[in-house]
Parts: C-alpha cells; structure tokens; sequence
C-alpha cells in the first residue's frame, strides 16, 4: 500500500500533471463564481480535452476543476447570497449575514480552509477506508435512501425563521415544483400544461438564479443602496481571523468531514444534501443555535468542510463499483473509458496506484484553491460594496446569460425570470426561499425511493428493513429534537 | 392595500396553487398522484392553519424560535437593526418592469444584444454614468460575457425574433 501511496504521488509529479491541475483550479474557480454552472459543468466542458494526455494529468485536470467550483460556489454565496449551485445554499444562511456585518474576508477564509481542512481529512479518510467500506454501502438500500431524503427534510425546521406554517408551506411548495416534468417511475407527465419544455421539468441552477440572484437584484434594485454600505459597515474582519476560526472550531470541522464523506460515499445523495445535512448538525449540535443564521461562523465552516470531504467519499463508490456518488462522479467515469480504466474490484488492487493519484490530487488540488482563494479574498470583499445602480444591470445580465447557458433553452430565461419574481414575493412575506429548494432538491429522491422501497418489499417496508426503522428513529428524534430545546428555552425564561 | 390584506391574499393564491394540484392530479395514475396529491392537501391545511392563525389569533404559538433569537455573545452589525426604508409602490413597479424590460428584450433580440441594451440603458436611466461611458462599460461586460459563455464555454447564443431580419 506504501508503494501506491508514492507512485500515486510521483504519477503527479510531472511539469504535465501539475500545469494541468493548476489550469484545472483556475478554471474551476472562474465556473464555480459564474450563476447556474458548477462541478459539473466544469468537468463536462472539460472532457474533449482529455484524450491523449498522462492519464494523471488528465485527472488532474478534471478532478482540480471540480474541486475548485465548490469554493468558486461558495463566493458567491457568502458575498451576494447567490449559491452558483445546489450545493452553494447552506453558505448563504451565515456567510451573507457575515458580509452585511462586515465579516467578508473572515466568512471567506474560513470558507476556504474549512474546504481545505474537510477536504484533507476526507482524502486521508478514503485511503483508510478503501478496504472497509465496501460492505456497508452495500447494506444500505432504496429504504435506506428514503429514510436519508426524510431527514433531510427535517432539516427544514431548524430553518423556519418567524411562521413553522409558513416555513413547511415553502418547503410543500418546493417538493411540488421539483414534480413538473415527466414522473421518473411512470413515466407520466405531470404538471406540464402540454409543454414539451417542461417534460424536461425545473433545472435546479436556472431555479436557484431566479430565486436568489434575480430576486436579491430586484431588492437591491428597490432599495438602492449597495449590499454593505461602506459608510455604515466597514470591513473589519482579516483573513487571518478566517483561518484561525477554521482551526479553533476543529472538531466541528472534523464532524463535517465524516459526514461528508459519509454522504459522498453513498450513490446518488449528491454534495447539495451534504451542505444543508453539514448545516443542520451544526445547528443541532452547538451550545448556541440561536446565533445561527445571523452569522456564526460555525455556519460557514461546517457546509465547506463537508462539501470538501464529500468529493473524496464520491470517488469510493466509483471507483470499488462503477456506481457515480453523484453527477461529476458520473463524468468522471465517462474519463475513465476514454482512458481505458475499469472501474471495479480490480481498481482496489491492481490501480491502486491511480487511486492513490486521485486522493493526492484532492489534497493538492484542495491546497491550490485555498492558497489562491487566500490571495484573492481581499479583493472579493470588496464587490459586496459596489454601487446598486452598478450592480444590478451587471449581475442581471450574468444571471440571464448564465440561465439560458444551463440547458441552451431560451425557456429557461423566463423560468429565471418567474423565480425572480417568486423569490422576492417570498422574502417580502416571509416564506423562506432556503425551505423551498430544500423541498426541490429532495423531492425526486424521497419519490424514486419510495416507489422502489414499495415495489420491492411491499407496505410493510419498513418491518423489512430494520436499518429504515433505526434511522426512521433517528429522523423522528432528530425532527422533535429544535421543538423540545425551544421549550426548554422558554422554561428557563420563565424560571 | 395594508400588509395585512396582502398577506391574506398570498394565503388565498396558495390555496387556489395546492386546489390546482389536487385537480390536475385527477388525470393521473394512482402512483404518479401518490405523492403530489397528499402533499398539496396538507399544503392547503397549512395555508388554512396559517389564514385562521393570521386573522383571528396570535402567530406567536406557531413561531420557531430556532434562529430568531438574537445571540447575547455576539455583536450583530448594526446594519441588521437599522429600519429598511420601506419600498414604494413605484420602486417596487420599477424593479418588476426591470425584470420584463430584460425579458423582452432577451426574447426579441437575443441572449448577448439583451445584455448590452440593458446595461448600456440601466445606466442612462439611473444616470450612473455619462451615455458615452455607459456604452464603454455594457461593452466590455458583453465582450466578457461573449468570451466567457459562448468562446470558452462554447455556448450556441439565442439571436432573438428579429434574427431573420438580419440574414
């Protein structure tokens, strides 16, 4: 295993495999801040440039641009709340709050050596783990799945701020929305209004640039004064306080890396879960949740840290099985046959070498984007100060652009332009917009694994399944768990 | 219209929203429907307990203090405290009509050319900047826009309805 490790290393130290990385992260980085395209995007456009390189530098390539989007998504979040992706939401509760309050360089650089931090611990993890884990993701099934998509759902309530009812109608509203298109299992048509576009149904970026970017503008627009007055709030924060909060809160970091992992690891769950799931247990486990969401830091570090560790638990499953932990995974497989690699048991031993490669490569790559990250963070707390009547038409025009280049359907202009309007209606009367694309990310996969669970053990699946059972348990406890703290809360008051 | 009335009015289009599904999801099959049509009946109970709670009670009972709670440790800018001017109703129009200017002027002439127009006119009307500079500035934001999305990412653009007008 020692020899892997090192020729996994050497593989990538050629001038090839690294000047490929490095194009890889500063290519990362441009996607991952432009609206509506992240990992995936990135390695997708990427792929007709990897024939007939090293095949380390290939993944080299491939692999430094994914990781970079995730700290590319990640700006955007904490300094206009626009996630570029799914997975980019969960930043958005506490790093914005962090910008408002002047925090903007902090919020960043914990953000990116938390990633740094989660994505080191889930490299170190994976080549630990490459032996063991084999035989827990295979106990897990459909019914399992569900009961994860369930808890994820729980999650909601730690993000009803003001109205629970208003909170859970956002969160019915999003799993209703994710429905529009052609149903997965039947193949039915639902919600389409005989339109062929949306067959296709809603794509969560052109969805996510409406509600955030689009309706953050329209307010920026009303209100007429930049996102941080200068005049009001200056920047006080340093980027070393970043780094150093990042490493005070090292067991929170440490936790969000397994869970990360964890969620990587399991086929088909995807990083956006992992940040909201990261998020959540943050606020579940700290001795002061009510700081939560105005701006703790905790809130910004523990999503990176997981989103960090999620790329290296992703890769266990594709390469053991060839099973994609999530959408770049399936890419990445597709560069696998380019290269002529089997995925696969033989991947375990025969390639461990290319394996090893790859946890180096999350290592370094995860070091390059938090070295570059640091250096430019100076300059990226700056935007949030920039002039409305500056911002607005600027940030308008990307988000469109930006929402037609998802899809090339000229359609999904007018659904970012819907949402647009949608989003600010929500925020005016309080319905929270977090709660809404916590409902459309976890819609398909609660419906998929439901009807699986039923078509394979019946109504009674649970009874079969006592892993479900537990973590329906869990979900249950974990659901009740805000509600009994807010009741002790008032008992104390009035004590 | 008082904000109250708004409210009850965001209530009334959610129920007619969730009513809406409940029927559509007449014409579906009973697994298609297994989900959507519960769901959007517990919408409408939601949105009824949210109605009745809004007009004849107290919303306190139903709030989740979770993250509402200012911390005592630490220091909220003041910015987060300071009362937001309310908007308008005229700066309210104004940000709609924005939205379907740049809609419009997407559909009628393309992805890039909507981009220009809109930047180059938002700062005239806002008077950011001089005319001239404001041309400067959409310029280059197009440029980089055209570079980014259709030169390096190989984006095919959308040239709008007056497209055949321009062979």
């Amino acid at each position: 295993m020692i020899e892997a490790i090192v020729a996994g290393l050497t593989a990538l130290l050629t001038p090839q495999a690294l000047l490929f990385m490095l194009i890889g992260v500063v290519y990362g980085l441009v996607i991952g801040i432009l609206p509506g395209l992240g990992g995936v995007v990135a390695m997708a456009l990427l792929l007709p440039f990897t024939y007939g390189f090293e095949t380390a530098a290939t993944l080299a390539l491939l692999l430094g641009a994914h990781i970079a989007t995730i700290w590319g998504d990640s700006v955007t979040s904490i300094l206009f709340s626009v996630p570029g992706s799914a997975k980019g939401l969960a930043l958005c509760f506490d790093g914005y709050p962090m910008t408002k309050q002047g925090q903007a360089k902090r919020a960043l650089a914990a953000s990116a050596t938390g990633a740094l931090m989660g994505g080191i611990i889930g490299a170190i993890f994976l080549a630990l783990c490459i032996p063991l884990i084999r035989p827990v993701i295979l106990a897990l099934g459909p019914s399992e799945y569900l009961m994860m998509a369930l808890w994820g759902l729980t999650v909601i309530a730690t993000f009803s701020e003001g109205s629970l009812m208003k909170g859970l109608t956002a969160s019915v509203l999003g799993v209703l929305v994710a429905f529009i298109g052609m149903d997965v299992v039947t193949a039915t048509p639902r919600f389409t209004f005989g339109s062929e576009f949306l067959m296709e149904g809603i794509s969560f970026p052109v969805a996510m640039i409406g509600l955030f970017a689009v309706s953050e503008m329209m307010k920026l627009a009303i209100k007429g004064t930049p996102i941080v007055d200068r005049s009001l709030v200056k920047e006080e924060s340093t980027v070393w306080q970043g780094v150093q909060d990042a490493f005070r809160h090292w067991w929170l970091v440490v936790r969000s890396s397994l869970l990360g992992l964890w969620i990587g690891v399991l086929p088909g769950v995807g990083a956006s879960v992992a940040g909201l799931a990261a998020y959540a247990q943050a606020v579940q486990t700290s001795k002061t949740p009510e700081r939560f969401g105005k701006g703790a830091v905790e809130g910004v570090i523990a999503p990176d840290a997981t989103m960090g560790a999620n790329e290296g638990g992703g890769l266990m499953p594709t390469l053991a099985f060839g099973i994609p932990g999530g959408e770049s995974m399936a890419i990445l497989l597709v560069a696998f046959i380019g290269l002529g690699v089997v995925p696969g048991p033989d991947m375990l031993t025969k390639n461990l070498d290319l394996v090893f490669s790859m946890v180096w490569i999350i290592v370094i790559a995860n070091i390059a984007v938090t070295v570059i990250g640091l250096g430019i963070t100076p300059w990226l707390a700056r935007l949030p100060s920039l002039q409305a009547n500056l911002m607005v038409p600027i940030v308008l025009g990307v988000c469109f652009v930006g929402a037609y280049a998802t899809r090339g359907h000229i359609e999904d202009v007018v659904v970012a332009a819907v949402f647009g309007v949608v989003g600010y209606l929500m925020d005016k009367y309080r319905y929270s917009r977090a709660n809404f694309v916590i409902g459309m990310v976890l819609a398909v996969m609660i419906e998929r694994n439901l009807h699986i669970s039923l078509t394979l053990y019946g109504r009674d699946f649970l009874l079969e399944r006592p892993i479900a059972l537990a973590m329906l348990l869990f979900v249950l406890f974990t659901a009740a768990l805000p509600f009994v703290r807010n009741w002790r809360r008032k008992r104390k008051v009035v004590s | 219209m008082s904000r109250h009335a708004q409210e009850n009015l965001a209530s009334v289009l959610l129920l007619v929203f969730f009513a809406g599904v409940i029927w559509m999801c007449q014409d579906f099959g009973p697994r298609a429907r297994m989900i959507p049509q519960p769901l959007a009946a517990f919408g409408i109970v939601l949105t009824l307990i949210q109605l009745v709670w809004h007009n004849l009670g107290s919303t306190a009972e139903l709030r989740m203090e979770m993250i509402s709670v200012q911390a005592p440790d630490i220091p909220v800018a003041e910015v987060l405290e300071t009362p937001v001017k309310k908007p308008s109703w005229q700066r309210e129009a104004a940000a709609y009509g924005m939205i379907g200017v740049l809609l419009a002027l997407t559909f009628v002439t393309g992805v890039m050319p909507a981009a220009f127009l809109f930047t180059a006119g938002y700062f005239m009307v806002t008077r950011y900047c001089s005319w001239q500079l404001s041309l400067v500035y959409a310029a280059v934001l197009t440029g980089s826009l055209y570079l980014l999305f259709v030169v390096a990412l190989q984006m095919q653009p959308y040239h709008g309805l007056l497209a055949p007008l321009f062979p």
